[in-house]
């Protein structure tokens, strides 16, 4: 490894085959170099005619910012990519935790850089944290492969490995289509949007787009007054309704009973799980004796009326 | 080929099980097969865990090993559900077929094909389980773990087990197969308790779920030649599966079935719709990507297995009793494997599943 001095433009930042970190915010780093200087050099090896960022991107184009040229860099001597690149990963590797996407950077150009599937499990996989299966492996290299907008809101999102695993089942055409309803909800709600249009789409035999394309999805997807949180919500239950319709008319006849028979909303009211079992529970609260007998006396009333059967409606009753 | 020849890729033998007389009868069944001869099966079970499909790969494997624990054992059943009481003999770990549905692919951490070949330490169990319960009645078999027959043509373990049962009056012995695989039964003496039974699905869900099973036409067959050999027979149809057109396929099978078995000589018939850990899920859709099985409305109960939506489960039931009370099977003992005592009432007008054998 030597030290030299080389003017900015003589670093080819297109060719980012070392490349593994690409989510970064420059401010604080063009601080210090503005207060303190640039005290690591960035790495570099040359390759015909150019000199090729093995680390240090974040450094480069802070300076590239600052206008910072020419820079001390340190020139590695080595041939071989795969060596070049190991210097890049076991540098990062000392210094910061890799997230999902830098993993699967790191992942994809091991394979591309030579190293076989067994022996990137075996001797990385442990490194970067990561189960050794090779489930895991197709997920990491699935996700190397996302289109570049969608890996940057994996990243700004903190979007979890399942969510990435649930994306990697989707054709790239449809990732970008679902990706507007993932921004705005949470980790376990957005699960659940991809899941029931991956399941709705695998049962029925439909495309993603053309469940997206139905009337009230639409409807939400294009409405001025919901907020993007809304419509993810309203999308979210639409797909549940979708993917679970029978659940979903039993769920909606058991409220719509309540609603005709004007129940109380200090008393509630709730079927078993799924309606697997019988049993209903029944809960209200009361201070004293007198909101004991009114709660009580509603019941009687409620338990008189002739809807109140359609209430304890039993599957074999249909 | 339905698996009953099934032949594995290569034998893997336990040091310490070598002096069997099954290992030795095995071995020589399979004397053009590799055999290698391991202390422990752990760095083998590594390397299948490496591969992408390690449970289909454990499948071209046969381990012989020595049961360090029990054979005979109570069947768990699943928690809040009725139980039917039955005893299960572990003898045979895993199985060459390669059924979408079955629970063995998250239920099993060894995906090899074991057998167990200390058969002497089981007839012990065995004994010391009939001394403690020679005044109960007794409903047990083997097929918990593994199907009863795939292998039979290694191990021959039906022989055996015939013949230790005929013996057991107060017990029902069933040995429960998607097979067609019933030579060495067919040598055998018959006996009243006895059971051979077969796990049964309609036509189209053996043919696109149960990969590796004989045809469920073959199954029959199979069962009316056993019937004809003088034993009692019983069908499982578990899973029941709900798929366009599924009343259809089931009327079939249960009017092929009905027609071609007398009901007289059917012991029992039991029902299951579709359940399995929610654990199982990922591992089918990896397996099985193609299946669509998995994304009706399933639910989670109250033991955390998800089934089918009870309105969709009851209707599976009842068209299943309908289908089989309209081909004369009136009288054919009927039970629900792992279901809620509301279903039971709901279909079978019982609520107990202890007591109908």
């Amino acid at each position: 490894m030597e030290r030299k001095v080389i003017a900015l433009d003589q670093i080819d930042l297109n060719d980012e085959r070392f490349r593994t970190s690409y989510f970064f915010s420059l401010d604080h780093l063009i601080l210090s170099i503005k207060k303190i200087g640039l005290l690591h050099p960035p790495l570099v090896v040359f390759r015909n005619s150019h000199f090729l960022l093995v680390s240090g991107w974040r450094r480069v184009f802070a300076c590239l910012e600052l206008s910072l040229s020419p820079l001390e860099v340190l020139a590695l001597e080595q041939k071989d990519d795969l060596r070049v690149f190991l210097v890049a990963f076991f540098e990062n590797l000392a210094t910061r935790e890799f997230n999902l996407v830098e993993k699967a950077e790191v992942l994809s150009r091991l394979k591309k850089f030579g190293v076989n599937e067994t022996e990137i499990q075996k001797h990385y996989f442990p490194l970067l944290g990561i189960p050794p299966s090779p489930f895991h492996l197709d997920v990491f290299l699935a996700l190397a492969d996302f289109d570049f907008s969608l890996k940057k809101a994996i990243h700004e999102k903190s979007m979890t490995f399942p969510t990435v695993r649930l994306l990697g089942e989707f054709r790239p055409k449809e990732r970008m289509l679902v990706l507007p309803l993932l921004l705005s909800t949470g980790q376990n709600k957005r699960e659940e949007i991809l899941e029931s249009l991956l399941e709705i789409s695998r049962k029925n035999d439909v495309t993603i787009k053309e469940i997206l394309d139905d009337t009230k999805i639409q409807e939400t997807l294009n409405s001025q007054k919901l907020s993007s949180l809304q419509k993810a919500e309203r999308i979210r239950l639409a797909l549940r309704e979708k993917r679970f319709p029978c659940i979903f008319s039993w769920q909606e006849s058991f409220e719509r009973s309540l609603k005709k028979m004007h129940w109380p909303e200090e008393i509630s009211l709730k079927p078993s799980a799924f309606f697997e079992e019988d049993a209903l529970s029944l809960t209200f609260h009361f201070k004293n004796e007198k909101e004991f007998q009114a709660r009580v006396g509603k019941l009687q009333k409620l338990a008189s009326q002739s809807d109140f059967s359609r209430i304890l409606k039993k599957p074999s009753d249909v | 080929m339905f698996r009953s020849d099934f032949i594995p890729h290569k034998i893997y033998l336990e040091e310490a099980s070598q002096d069997y007389p099954l290992t030795e009868k095995i071995l020589k069944k399979l004397g053009q097969i590799p055999c290698e001869i391991i202390r422990s099966p752990q760095s083998l079970l590594e390397t299948l865990q490496n591969s992408r499909d390690a449970i289909g790969e454990g499948k071209k494997f046969i381990f012989l090993t020595r049961q360090k624990g029990e054979f005979v054992k109570p069947c768990p059943c699943t928690p809040h559900h009725i139980s039917c009481h039955y005893i299960i003999i572990n003898l045979d770990l895993n199985c060459p077929l390669d059924c979408t549905y079955c629970l063995l692919q998250h239920y099993l951490s060894n995906p090899l094909l074991t057998i167990h070949v200390n058969h002497q330490d089981l007839w012990e169990q065995l004994d010391i389980f009939f001394e403690k319960n020679k005044h109960r009645k007794i409903r047990i078999g083997t097929g918990e773990l593994g199907d009863s027959l795939a292998l039979d043509h290694l191990t021959e373990n039906s022989r055996d087990l015939i013949s230790y049962f005929r013996l057991r009056k107060n017990a029902v012995f069933e040995l429960k197969t998607k097979t067609m695989n019933i030579q060495n039964i067919l040598d055998l003496e018959p006996a009243e308790n006895i059971v051979i039974s077969w796990s049964l699905n309609s036509s189209q869900m053996a043919r696109e779920e149960e990969k590796g099973a004989a045809p469920v036409e073959r199954r029959i067959e199979s069962a009316r030649v056993i019937v004809k050999k003088g034993f009692p027979v019983g069908f499982h149809f578990d899973p029941l599966i709900r798929y366009p057109g599924w009343e259809d396929g089931y009327a079939q099978v249960v009017k092929k079935l009905l027609r071609t078995v007398p009901p007289s000589r059917i012991r029992w018939i039991s029902l299951g719709s579709l359940r399995f850990s929610p654990l199982l899920k990922p591992i089918i859709q990896l397996r099985f990507p193609q299946t669509k099985i998995i994304y009706d409305e399933l639910v989670p109960g109250k033991d955390g297995k998800l089934r089918y939506f009870r309105p969709l489960r009851l209707e599976l039931y009842q068209k299943m009793i309908d289908f089989i009370q309209r081909e004369e099977g009136e009288n054919i003992p009927l039970y629900l494997c792992m279901e809620t005592e509301e279903i039971w009432r709901e279909t079978l007008k019982k609520t107990k599943g202890k007591g109908i054998f």
